[in-house]
């Protein structure tokens, strides 16, 4: 970090004045007229669909995600299903919510296969950091939580999904607990609360900032102990239906081995993730390599309209130096712990606990009204003042809270507790999705999702925290409700994707195929044997 | 292979086209899916096991992907203990203490030690070594001994958060008339008069102004 030696110099002679000054709050309107002017889903790079359910309205979709909704299949044109594999349930996905809905699955003595690309864990819960919501404090409770999340997602919240959110919070810590997560705790034995960004109350658990992990571990263990089949490195390529509606099955491309696999299932549930490997807009992301929208592409095929999926969370603290961190994540836990957001001038210029967009929006602000620091590699962001920690807490707290913030910046010979880290805005989560019903199921019959796949309940704006509780509560519930309203065994057939690729072939001849399945900067050679 | 310097060794792979020799996850140190031996120019003879996702580039270094795949886990205890964690897992007492486990795991957790600590019973800080775990398998896959210490310390750490969920209980909704009462004036009404009703009940609690 020498080349920043002035610039820091300038965050270290104000941190003083900065510690005991009140930040700076904006008002609505504020927040309003600066996410118009600088959040990037307003940033105009979108356009309309003119195929399947969402087609014309007069929403707009960043180019790259609706270029994949309406994308071709990769499957040939003349592929006829037969089935490989029968079961009673497919889950595909093999992140928090794949993995709660295989648990709830546990008992029912139904068979179920779980397929995933990756391998079980591979997600993006398993990289979440700052922790997961449940209103358990003092003077807290499910409608204050309520409160926060609506307000927080701008009122465009699905209101039945957030109640259901809000209420099963303290039930599903209870559920992990019993299940083996270990959560902080204060000396007195109670689970430690931190403050998330746009909450009212501190109503977020962790296990220090490796939260996702803890989570996600804890569920893979329990999963390998059941009686489910996993499919791993076996990304699904189509959902198949019987030609009158219902989702029956699903092709999936079996790696390993280079050849397709068609399952027929009673019931698929898509719990897929979400899109940030889109890099939309050229944005870095911290989403694992899987998240490029697969079940939005084929939910859509499939007649299942989307909410908010124009709706995208580029979380304030993403990574911006050393260039081979950018976009990882910096968890806003660390923020909460009093870490300020400081432009070049050392200026505390926004409170860091306002909402999430509007944070980042005030953070791409400074960068181009020159308010930034530019990297030798071009790249610009802000200060995360990160020694504020141990000056606030006591000398080590950063290190003890946040191991994993010096497992990634100390090999770079940044020490966080010393030195500020440079901070800008990276594409971090879908907060719309497949549309669903208080059941999860989604538009089409046989078919149900969970998780970020899932559009309604985060409205445009997601709570830090909410996506945790989002995965295992919702996946509980669809793997629930599947148990008990399983549908009988169809035939498999491609009729709904055949139909879609006649529409476009009417209507966009230049579609791309689709799912993209990995990143672009993979250079995965797509190329299936039989 | 002929790369950028300051990328790390996943993107050095992928760029080269050749993305299928490694297994990659999350490209974020949390997964455990990308791990790789590595001998470096200047020490040919010591190999390192690191992240492909967190390791950068050098010059004249030599990478091998080392992927560990899983071993099925064994069932959790409610009364965890040394005992217990003996049952559970056999081979706990074949240690030789070579240390070999604390050398390879790619988080700096100290394996070693922490099987002695499982042997002791002190398993409140095993479950505090294993927090960083990110279940690579290395320090299993390096133990000629059949030791399985990730795997251990996770049947400890779930172990221990199943002991203490009997002991406390997540404090279950309160008075149910006022909960029914607030649901109502949160839900009730068009969805700006619903907004209105969160921004005002979020800052004081309380239903009205």
């Amino acid at each position: 970090m020498e080349w920043a030696k002035s610039l820091i110099k300038k965050v270290e002679d104000t941190r003083q004045t900065r510690l005991t000054a009140p930040a700076p709050e904006l008002s609505a309107d504020e927040s309003q007229a600066l996410l118009e002017k600088y959040h990037p889903d307003y940033s105009g790079q979108t356009r309309s669909l003119c195929v399947g359910p969402n087609a014309g309205d007069d929403e707009f979709f960043p180019q790259e995600l609706a270029d994949m909704l309406e994308s071709a299949s990769i499957l040939p044109a003349d592929f006829q299903p037969t089935p490989d594999i029968e079961t009673d349930v497919l889950i595909l996905g093999g992140g928090g919510s794949a993995a709660s809905a295989a648990l709830a699955l546990e008992g029912s003595g139904l068979t179920v296969h779980l397929a995933t690309k990756l391998r079980l864990g591979d997600s993006n819960t398993v990289m979440a950091e700052g922790g997961i919501q449940s209103a358990l404090g003092h003077d807290d409770s499910p409608r204050r939580h309520f409160a926060d999340s609506f307000v927080g997602g701008h009122g465009a919240n699905d209101s039945g999904l957030l109640k259901i959110l809000c209420e099963s919070g303290p039930n599903e810590i209870q559920r992990l607990t019993e299940l083996g997560c270990l959560f902080d705790r204060t000396e007195d034995g109670r689970f430690r609360l931190r403050l998330g960004g746009g909450a009212s109350l501190p109503r977020v658990l962790a296990c220090r900032d490796y939260t996702g992990l803890e989570i996600m571990r804890v569920l893979r263990d329990a999963v390998r102990l059941t009686s489910v089949t996993l499919l791993e490195e076996s990304p699904a390529l189509e959902l198949l239906d019987d030609g009158e509606g219902n989702v029956s099955g699903a092709v999936l491309w079996d790696r390993k081995n280079n050849k397709t696999v068609c399952v027929s299932a009673r019931a698929v549930l898509l719990a897929t993730g979400g899109a940030g490997q889109l890099r939309l807009q050229g944005f870095g992301t911290s989403n694992h390599i899987g998240a490029t929208a697969d079940g939005l592409t084929l939910a859509y095929r499939q007649n299942c309209r989307l909410v908010h999926a124009n709706s995208f969370q580029y979380h304030p603290s993403g990574a911006c130096y050393p260039p081979a961190l950018a976009g990882r994540l910096v968890t806003e836990a660390i923020r909460s712990l009093g870490a300020q957001v400081v432009n070049r001038e050392g200026r505390h210029f926004v409170s860091e606990m306002t909402f999430r967009d509007v944070l980042s929006s005030a953070i791409i602000r400074e960068v181009k009204e020159g308010r930034g620091v530019e990297t030798p590699t071009g790249s610009s962001g802000v200060w995360l003042d990160t020694p504020l920690i141990d000056i606030k807490h006591g000398p080590g707290a950063l290190r003890q809270q946040f191991p994993g913030l010096f497992h990634r910046w100390e090999p770079f010979g940044i020490d966080p507790s010393k030195l500020p880290i440079l901070i800008f805005p990276t594409l971090h989560y879908q907060n719309g999705g497949i549309r669903i019903n208080e059941f999860c199921q989604t538009d089409a019959p046989g078919l149900w999702a969970s998780g970020e796949a899932t559009g309604g309940v985060h409205g445009t704006n997601r709570l830090m925290g909410n996506s945790l509780l989002d995965v295992v509560a919702f996946g509980r519930r669809a793997g629930e409700h599947i148990r008990d309203h399983l549908p009988s065994r169809k035939p498999i057939t491609t009729n709904n994707a055949d139909r879609f690729r006649s529409e476009l072939n009417i209507k966009r001849s230049n579609a791309v195929k689709g799912p993209l399945l990995f990143p672009k900067a993979m250079n995965v050679n797509i190329n299936i044997g039989d | 292979m002929q790369v950028d310097s300051g990328i790390t060794l996943v993107h050095a792979i992928w760029s080269a086209g050749r993305s299928e020799e490694i297994l990659t996850g999350c490209d974020g140190g949390v997964c455990g899916a990308c791990t790789v031996s590595i001998q470096l120019k200047e020490k040919p003879g010591k190999t390192i096991i690191d992240l492909a996702c967190c390791r950068l580039v050098e010059e004249g270094m030599t990478v091998f992907p080392y992927p560990v795949p899983p071993v099925p886990p064994v069932q959790p205890s409610s009364e965890p203990s040394a005992d217990t964690l003996r049952k559970a897992y056999p081979t706990l007492d074949r240690c030789t203490k070579c240390d070999a486990c604390t050398t390879v795991c790619p988080m700096g957790i100290p394996v070693m030690e922490s099987i002695k600590r499982m042997q002791a019973g002190a398993l409140e800080e095993v479950a505090e070594d294993y927090t960083t775990c990110i279940h690579c398998g290395q320090c299993r896959a390096i133990c000629e001994d059949r030791v399985q210490p990730h795997t251990m310390g996770m049947w400890v750490r779930r172990s221990l958060a199943i002991k203490s969920s009997a002991e406390t209980t997540v404090p279950v909704d309160e008075d149910a008339s006022r909960a029914e009462q607030e649901w109502a004036y949160l839900l009730s009404g068009d969805r700006k008069t619903q907004l209105q009703h969160c921004q005002q009940f979020r800052q004081t609690g309380k239903v009205g102004i």
